[in-house]
């Protein structure tokens, strides 16, 4: 990607300061695709305080309540990323093949403009997950597009179950073949997973153990050591952290298949999983999900054999699917790419739609609180003009927890939260760097270490 | 004596040569006692005796007030109308701290598991073993009228602890008021070792903290009845945060951006230590919850520099899109600027007590930076509050500083107008009842109109208690101003001087020298008639050394 020229025209009105708020609004007579319970014409939409109270015809708006006239529009719910980078200011802790402890939620950053372009796409919800340097890379968190708040810790979607990254292939391979240590291949990758594994294993039994003699009156004796690199490691075997997994090629997802069966780990989410295609009966059948591209691949020779049917195949399988950007640029159109399903494969409308709502939702462990408007559920709503699936869809409106972060009509061209003070002013201004958040992000040394040491 | 080994290469230099030597055989000063008389004295912060008198002995402040006798053996500095405050305290610097030299180590084999000191965990080192007294940084400070600082080690992760000391003093120990004053931090990763990022800063954070936890719980254990455990194998690095986990010392952060203050609130609400931010420079969105999270708060003294408004472009109506997009962008700059100057106002405003910090700020603009301040809201009771009263407190030391009172430290700033007065100037600072006397530079008062013939050569004669020596100076017309070089006898080769300029008859110049890692500036100052001049040069404080010169005939 060539660097981007962004034309900023006029300063704009800072919204700031309502982090964590909830609003309630009405939106009005729109055509309501509810991705879970069909599509309803000429509905409304009540939120209050956050939550959807009501959907149905004919809502009196409550008193002091905001009307939005959704007349013609298409209101669904609030776009879901399962696998992003935006608003992170670190993604890899590259430097160790096994770094559980690390945590993205460390180094979130609300006023990345990225978060307010993804707004802009109706995506009201991302993962920011650690990137593919190492194996077992960080611990990741679902932030909510909450723009304009000054605490970074108010990004955090309350309650979302933990998750955390792993990485097979070439990527996690990088500093093993830079430092000589391990993993420098495929196989390694393997050994360091279930070596990190069984090292949880015998440190929670070692834990185990501990407390339990202290239960015995009069107990004296020293504990284990402590780690919390360990510690996060028998969460994960415990269950209480969903892996996502970087993946491209069918023969390590059923390589980390095994893996999970061995140690029973079972809430698996294969991210990129290419060639999912050639193992989607596989991965249904062990209950894992996918999240996938609509139709990126060739950048590398580990993803050369790839379909853009990928989706398809997989959803008609079982998988449960999610179409996801890992880039600051796709993760503003994501309903373009859950609309290209419908040329390579014919999902319906529903099944489309689910794609970047409800299944990434379930991915993340958060299907109870968003991906559909259902009462009850979070009032995070994306309102467009033409359906979201036409190649003319344009969001109007992006509502997070009720709240307008996003206004097509009060779009303006500076949206930025902090201003550097010491910044030179051009007429134009290069784009700040964060449409290259990558995977790879802050490891680039390692691959030109490699590069030299091939020449 | 550090000094000795240098004393070898100065006998090849030309001039400073018997004003190092005299260190050697410094006598004490005759008397201890001062009084400073017909003074304004600004107690603390609202507290003022107009034209009254203090008296300083043996380091301390012995009197304060109207009408006091002025004992017999003491020197007296009639200091009409003048100002004395309390001497200002820094809450974090790296003045006066060696700079560690860069070791070219090798990468560890695993760069994943590096040995703790390269991947920046050194918690149990401590700044006191890396003070130098003759640092040039010390005098920065003490000519703006800080007579303390706390001190912070060089290096990221955790480097170590930190110290409070005087802003001046023959040694190291001599200065340190307060060792272990707090254990020092940055948010940032090592070079390319684990951990690299704040990722694998804020793991490691926390996975030390509660391993030593977990080990100072257990050497409890030990330490009560040793019979049949375990014996804990000793670790320095967990050992230093006992006192942080007992929370009798705090963690003080290097916390410039609001995203590092954010990073530090995380920390301290996981793990329940105490903390320190400081060097803030943008968390005025964020003062509820840093007020709220109970930190201590040392804001920065450095503001980023002030736009010149250009009237001309102004004239000009923006008329393209491009030149209205540009001034949009300007104005918010300009908003961005007037921010950071109104932080402390905004801190003032929220009720939160903080100090500064100089961490970042070029020395001689902190009292414009001041001003700049109080322009945009910081009230001047708030500023000397920052510098004075609130460090004392933040930093436990308020029985022995931050006000001028009986009994405390002689650590005092006077000037000749208000301290916050645009032409005030710094005239006497007392450290621990250490007087300095600061050169005014005031510009010479030369003939204005003297017509000098300054471009040629000079011959010049230094008169020192080692002898004489004889040297050149050059100066050649630049412009509007001279460029120079200085040579001489001894001088391996030629210095270029900065700064020179005539005013009228007065002259004024600059260079340096340097002797291994060391480096002295010399200023020299010297009145001109005709062909030749009078003067003196001067180093470092109140130490001067007269010279002449005659300028060399034409060729």
């Amino acid at each position: 990607m060539k660097k981007i020229f962004i034309a900023i025209v006029a300063v704009g009105f800072i919204t700031a300061g309502f982090a964590q708020d909830k609003g309630s609004v009405l939106i009005k007579n729109g055509t309501v695709l509810t991705v879970t319970k069909g599509t309803l014409t000429d509905t409304d939409v009540l939120i209050k305080d956050g939550k959807i109270a009501q959907v149905g015809k004919g809502i009196a708006a409550p008193q002091g309540v905001r009307v939005i006239d959704a007349t013609g529009l298409f209101v669904m719910p609030g776009i879901i990323d399962a696998h992003s980078h935006i608003a992170l200011d670190q993604i890899n802790e590259g430097t160790n093949a096994i770094t559980p402890e690390v945590y993205t939620g460390d180094a979130l950053n609300p006023f990345q403009l990225s978060i307010y372009r993804a707004l802009a796409g109706g995506c009201t919800v991302s993962h920011a997950l650690h990137g593919s340097a190492n194996s077992i890379g960080g611990q990741s968190q679902t932030i909510k597009h909450r723009w304009g708040t000054y605490d970074a810790n108010s990004l955090k979607m309350e309650g979302a179950p933990r998750t955390i990254k792993f990485a097979l292939g070439e990527n996690p391979t990088g500093h093993g073949r830079r430092d000589g240590t391990q993993p420098q291949s495929r196989m390694g990758v393997e050994f360091v997973i279930r070596k990190a594994f069984n090292e949880a294993k015998e440190y929670s039994a070692k834990w185990d153990a501990y407390n339990k003699a202290k239960l015995v009156k009069g107990f004296r004796g020293a504990p284990p050591a402590y780690s919390l690199r360990l510690e996060t490691l028998a969460d994960i075997l415990s269950g209480k952290i969903i892996l996502h997994c970087h993946s491209y090629r069918a023969d390590e997802i059923q390589m980390l298949l095994k893996v999970c069966k061995d140690f029973g780990v079972t809430r698996v989410v294969f991210q990129h999983t290419n060639e999912g295609f050639k193992v989607a009966p596989e991965i249904a059948a062990a209950g894992a999900m996918a999240s996938v591209f609509a139709d990126w691949w060739q950048y590398k020779l580990e993803v050369y054999y790839s379909t853009a049917y990928n989706a398809t195949i997989l959803t008609r399988n079982g998988v449960v699917t999610s179409i996801n950007s890992d880039s600051p640029d796709l993760i503003r159109h994501l309903y373009h790419e859950a609309g290209k399903t419908q040329k390579y494969g014919g999902l319906t409308d529903d099944e489309a739609l689910a794609l970047i709502t409800i299944n990434p939702a379930k991915q993340l462990g958060v299907e109870n609180r968003i991906g559909s408007i259902e009462n009850g559920k979070d009032g995070d709503i994306a309102i467009f003009k033409n359906h979201p699936l036409s190649i003319y869809g344009v969001p109007q409106y992006t509502l997070v927890d009720g709240i307008v972060r996003f206004d097509r009509e009060k779009d303006a061209g500076d949206q930025r939260i902090m201003v550097d003070p010491k910044q030179t002013v051009d007429a134009t201004m290069y784009e700040t760097g964060h449409a290259y958040d990558f995977c790879m992000s802050g490891t680039e040394w390692l691959f030109e270490e490699v590069e030299n040491n091939k020449k | 004596m550090r000094l000795r080994p240098f004393i070898p290469i100065l006998l090849f230099m030309l001039i400073p040569l018997g004003l190092l030597a005299q260190d050697e055989q410094e006598l004490s000063p005759v008397t201890r006692t001062y009084a400073i008389t017909n003074v304004n004295i600004i107690q603390a912060p609202g507290r003022k005796i107009d034209m009254g008198t203090v008296i300083i002995k043996d380091g301390l402040i012995k009197a304060v007030g109207k009408g006091i006798a002025i004992p017999a053996e003491a020197i007296v500095i009639k200091a009409d109308s003048m100002y004395v405050y309390a001497g200002f305290i820094d809450g974090m610097t790296r003045a006066g701290v060696t700079r560690p030299k860069e070791e070219n180590r090798q990468r560890p084999k695993d760069p994943g598991n590096p040995p703790p000191d390269q991947a920046g965990i050194t918690p149990y080192a401590d700044v006191r073993f890396s003070i130098n007294p003759g640092d040039k940084g010390l005098d920065d400070l003490r000519s703006v009228g800080f007579t303390a600082a706390q001190i912070v080690p060089y290096g990221n992760l955790m480097p170590g602890q930190a110290a409070v000391i005087l802003a001046g003093g023959k040694s190291a120990d001599q200065m340190v008021i307060q060792g272990r004053s707090s254990m020092y931090s940055e948010l940032t990763g090592a070079n390319n070792v684990y951990p690299a990022t704040l990722l694998g800063v804020m793991a490691t954070w926390r996975d030390l903290y509660r391993n030593a936890v977990q080990a100072k719980s257990y050497d409890a254990l030990y330490a009560s009845n040793r019979s049949g455990l375990e014996r804990p194998v000793s670790d320095r690095n967990l050992e230093a945060f006992y006192p942080v986990i007992d929370q009798k010392m705090a963690v003080i952060f290097r916390s410039e951006r609001l995203l590092d203050v954010n990073h530090v609130l995380t920390l301290k609400k996981d793990l329940g230590f105490s903390a320190a931010i400081a060097d803030v420079k943008d968390a005025w969105p964020i003062i509820p919850a840093i007020k709220s999270a109970g930190v201590k708060t040392y804001l920065s003294i450095d503001l980023p520099e002030e736009v010149k408004k250009d009237d001309k472009k102004k004239e000009a109506a923006a008329s393209t899109p491009a030149q209205q997009e540009k001034e949009a962008l300007e104005k918010r700059k300009m908003e961005a600027i007037q921010n950071y100057a109104a932080q402390a106002a905004a801190f003032q405003k929220a009720g939160v007590t903080f100090g500064f910090s100089t961490m970042s700020a070029k020395t001689k603009d902190i009292p414009a930076n001041l001003r700049r301040m109080i322009a945009a809201g910081l009230s001047e009771d708030a500023a000397l509050a920052a510098l004075t009263t609130n460090p004392a407190q933040l930093l436990g030391l308020s029985d022995r500083m931050g006000t001028v009172d009986n009994g405390k430290m002689a650590n005092l700033v006077i000037t000749d107008k208000s301290y916050f007065n645009e032409k005030a100037k710094v005239r006497y600072v007392f450290v621990d009842g250490v007087m300095y006397k600061m050169e005014v530079k005031e510009a010479k008062k030369g003939d204005p109109n003297a017509k000098v013939e300054l471009e040629g050569s000079w011959s010049t004669v230094t008169e020192s208690p080692q002898g004489r020596a004889e040297g050149k100076l050059t100066f050649k017309k630049e412009g509007s101003g001279y460029s120079g070089k200085v040579s001489g006898g001894r001088l391996p080769s030629p210095v270029d001087l900065t700064e020179v300029t005539l005013d009228g008859n007065a002259l004024t110049f600059k260079y340096t020298m340097s002797f291994g890692a060391n480096t002295v500036t010399i200023t020299g100052e010297v009145t001109v008639e005709g062909d030749s001049f009078k003067g003196t040069l001067s180093f470092g404080q109140n130490r001067t050394t007269p010279i002449e010169g005659t300028k060399d005939p034409k060729n």
